[in-house]
């Protein structure tokens, strides 16, 4: 997957849990629970563990292993979504609601499309169906593509083509697609389509109104508010980074309300907010 | 079918066509009570605070106990206290899906939480939302506390009532005019046969103007025509029947409740009568701008204060019914001679003779407050819609500025994906780009895609769907009219003003300045 989104690179992959000597550290890559093959980094230098928790969420996700909670001194967590006005519902109910949905357009002779992040949250919901029903989907090609992987590594998706080899018109399949598309001419050969996004963000109305999006499914990969402060509480760290998104809140939270030392770091990697999730 | 569901399909849908036939199924299928209720609701018909902003705030303050700093973070995220208590409150896993009627049990507990003491409310309000889903929570504290909006006006829910009991959309309009009280007859009620006093109350279709070019006016022979001033108000027809006072403008839209002040003046009028004229801001000693009125338009409620900072009068200048009879058949001077004799406030009509007094009458018409002429024919009797040959509108051209780019913004529709909605300025006298007219036309759709691509190379900062631009593109607007405005950091607002020009031969120095407005307002009538 990393070549495939990197191109040709040196690439040396460590199963989850076996420790390896990097300079004058010991490392192990622990589930992250993210995406397929995601992984938090725990660093061991003798003197004291350090935790990378990466982005994770805690949710059971049928396409990758589940977050595994790891002891450590210092953690660095992100907080892309640490406000407790994110608090994810269960799929089983997001599932049902997205079928309702789901039904309900194709009834209505409207195609039904669904914009999320090409790797990772399109697989997870493809997995979702394939274990509720026998519904078939089509992807745009970006998701094809990541769906070949997830494949070859033996996660099981619900049937699925690629888009464009399918006929013109409405189609009683779901479109899975990139977020991007919604401004392009891909969606043109299913018109009249219905849209609607799968993200952390969906949580609050006025996000998807203002994204033009008729309806939005709560559905991220990364961790909400309670997963948050339960990884915190559970690694026993004495010392909190926190990076990416909410940072300020988090931090503040963790210092005056729970009395764990957090800071926040700063990294170079940019807020996607809303761009990906 | 409940409420919300009503409302899940109301706030996932853009469409005004899916939600219209939203409403329609709901008032079709919904128990006759709770459908009363939401048409109370949606109409903007209760706004009775129960629950008052401030409380439910406490109630969240003290649910997050020493940590009130993060429940501010919480709702500045969310934007909306409601929605911020129904995401933490609320319980998340529990579905809607009931289809049993919910509103009156609300309104029952509503009533109840609204005796408790403050205190009380304030413990008990998290657990009680826990024993809803989040949308019902959402909609429960959102009915309670008043300022509920979905996105929904008035006139579709009418007109989905209409349709669901096939009624005519303006008897229903009538017939929930002033006190709505819900309860499970009120659909009988709106079912009731027609009677003739509620057909006399309705508008006769509206006979248009054409427009009227120069060589037009030369070709005219001006004894065939009577001239009047054209006003810039809102043209309605006023109505009385023997019941009865209304007030409609055109596109069937009963104004009436906006304007207490002419249905007090019309009372001395003959009844079942109909005159058509012109709503205009002012009085008939002092008129004001479009822009006063607009502001009487957008109130939901008139009050006393309003009626006289923003007093309207009606200035009729035609006569459809005098007595039960109907005079559209008549030529337009005898229906002025019958007007004539009617005490009401009307328009200067002037039979020109030659066409010099219709060209010096236009001259004069800025002066007046009017936006050019009126020219009509003699013999002309009145029929609905645009008919050639009967009436003629000469209005004055526009008046005119050089302004800069400096906001745009995605369209709507066809042109949803281009940023074709403009934000332009001119420069103030502490040499600033203020912004003084929105403008969403004028450009063909190869321009607006150039512009398009530049505006996205060219964004200096973007505001949500706002993108702000480098000062570069200058356009020439037209305008009807100019009038002071405190809402706008200009100080003035423009009338109905669009593109006319992209000038690429100038650059954003050359734009006007704010001086140029005040030039031309004071070339316009006193305001």
């Amino acid at each position: 997957m990393l070549e495939k989104r990197l191109g040709p690179q040196r690439i040396d992959a460590h199963p989850y849990g076996e420790p390896f000597v990097l300079g004058d550290v010991q490392i192990s890559f622990h589930p992250a629970g993210h995406v397929l093959g995601s992984a938090q980094i725990r660093i061991d230098d003798g003197d004291a563990v350090w935790v990378i928790t990466g982005d994770y969420k805690r949710d059971p996700d049928p396409t990758c292993q589940r977050f595994e909670p790891i002891h450590c001194d210092v953690l660095i967590t992100e907080a892309t979504f640490a406000l407790p006005i994110y608090r994810w519902p269960s799929m089983d109910q997001v599932m049902e609601h997205m079928f309702r949905w789901w039904d309900h357009h194709i009834r209505n002779q409207r195609t039904p499309v669904l914009l999320c992040y090409s790797l990772g949250k399109a697989q997870r919901i493809m997995a979702e169906i394939r274990q509720r029903s026998d519904r078939s989907v089509q992807v745009h090609g970006a998701v094809a593509n990541l769906n070949l992987e997830y494949e070859k590594q033996g996660v099981a998706l619900c049937p699925w083509q690629r888009a464009s080899e399918s006929d013109k018109g409405v189609s009683t399949d779901l479109i899975i697609a990139p977020p991007q598309v919604a401004e392009s001419s891909f969606l043109k050969r299913f018109h009249p389509t219905e849209l609607a996004m799968a993200s952390g963000w969906m949580q609050v109305r006025g996000v998807r109104r203002r994204s033009a999006i008729n309806h939005g499914f709560v559905i991220s990969d990364h961790a909400d508010w309670q997963s948050l402060i339960q990884t915190v509480q559970q690694s026993e760290a004495r010392q909190i980074y926190a990076t990416h998104g909410e940072t300020r809140v988090l931090t503040r939270f963790l210092n005056d309300h729970m009395g764990v030392a957090a800071d926040r770091l700063e990294t170079a990697f940019g807020i996607e907010q809303g761009a990906d999730q | 079918m409940n409420f919300v569901q009503l409302f899940q399909i109301l706030d996932t849908s853009q469409s005004t066509n899916a939600k219209r036939n939203g409403l329609v199924e709901f008032i079709q299928a919904a128990d006759p009570l709770e459908s009363a209720l939401a048409v109370e609701a949606l109409t903007g018909r209760r706004d009775r605070k129960q629950l008052k902003p401030s409380l439910l705030k406490q109630a969240a303050y003290q649910a997050f106990t020493d940590e009130s700093w993060l429940f501010d973070e919480c709702y500045a995220a969310v934007g909306d206290l409601s929605e911020t208590l129904a995401i933490l409150f609320a319980n998340q896993d529990a579905v809607s899906q009931t289809d049993q009627p919910i509103l009156d049990q609300w309104r029952q507990r509503q009533h109840a939480l609204s005796q408790q003491k403050p205190e009380v409310l304030i413990s008990e309000l998290p657990s009680l939302l826990n024993t809803l889903s989040r949308d019902e929570a959402f909609l429960f504290l959102k009915l309670s506390s008043g300022g509920f909006r979905v996105g929904v006006s008035k006139g579709l829910v009418h007109e989905a009532i209409a349709r669901a009991i096939d009624m005519d959309r303006a008897v229903i309009e009538e017939r929930l005019m002033g006190d709505f009280s819900p309860d499970p007859d009120w659909l009988d009620r709106l079912k009731a046969p027609v009677t003739q006093d509620e057909l006399d109350a309705k508008p006769l279709p509206f006979l248009l103007a054409n427009p009227m070019s120069e060589s037009e006016i030369s070709a005219l022979n001006p004894t065939d025509v009577l001239v009047e001033y054209k006003w810039d108000g809102i043209r309605a027809q006023l109505i009385k029947t023997h019941e009865t006072i209304r007030l409609w403008s055109r596109g069937d839209q009963d104004i009436t409740e906006q304007f207490p002040d002419i249905v007090e003046v019309a009372t001395t009028l003959p009844s079942q009568i109909i005159l058509d004229g012109e709503i205009l801001a002012g009085t008939t000693e002092h008129l004001q701008t479009f822009n006063d009125l607009q502001t009487r338009l957008n109130r939901k409620r008139i009050t006393q204060t309003l009626l006289k900072t923003h007093p309207a009068f009606f200035k009729a200048y035609d006569l459809l019914r005098l007595d039960g009879e109907d005079l559209r058949g008549h030529p337009l001077i005898a229906r002025k001679a019958a007007l004539s004799k009617i005490s009401v406030s009307q328009s200067l009509t002037i039979d020109p003779m030659c066409t010099e007094t219709i060209h010096s009458m236009r001259e004069e018409a800025r002066g007046k407050g009017a936006e050019g002429v009126m020219i009509k024919g003699k013999q002309s009797c009145y029929v609905g819609g645009r008919k050639a040959g009967h009436w003629w509108k000469w209005k004055l051209d526009p008046m005119t500025a050089d302004c800069v780019l400096i906001y745009a913004q995605a369209g709507h529709g066809r042109r949803a994906s281009l940023h074709s909605d403009y934000t332009l300025a001119c420069w103030n006298q502490d040499n600033e780009l203020v912004p003084v007219a929105k403008a969403y036309s004028g450009l063909t759709d190869a321009e607006l895609k150039d512009m398009d691509q530049w505006i996205r190379k060219h964004t200096l900062q973007k505001f949500g769907p706002v993108r702000q631009v480098e000062a570069f593109h200058v356009f020439e607007i037209g305008f009807e009219g100019i009038a002071r405005s405190t809402r706008h950091k200009s100080g003035i607002a423009l009338r109905f003003p669009r593109i006319l020009r992209w000038r690429q031969d100038v650059g954003p120095k050359d734009a006007d300045h704010l001086t140029h407005f005040e030039a031309l307002m004071s070339d316009a009538h006193a305001v």
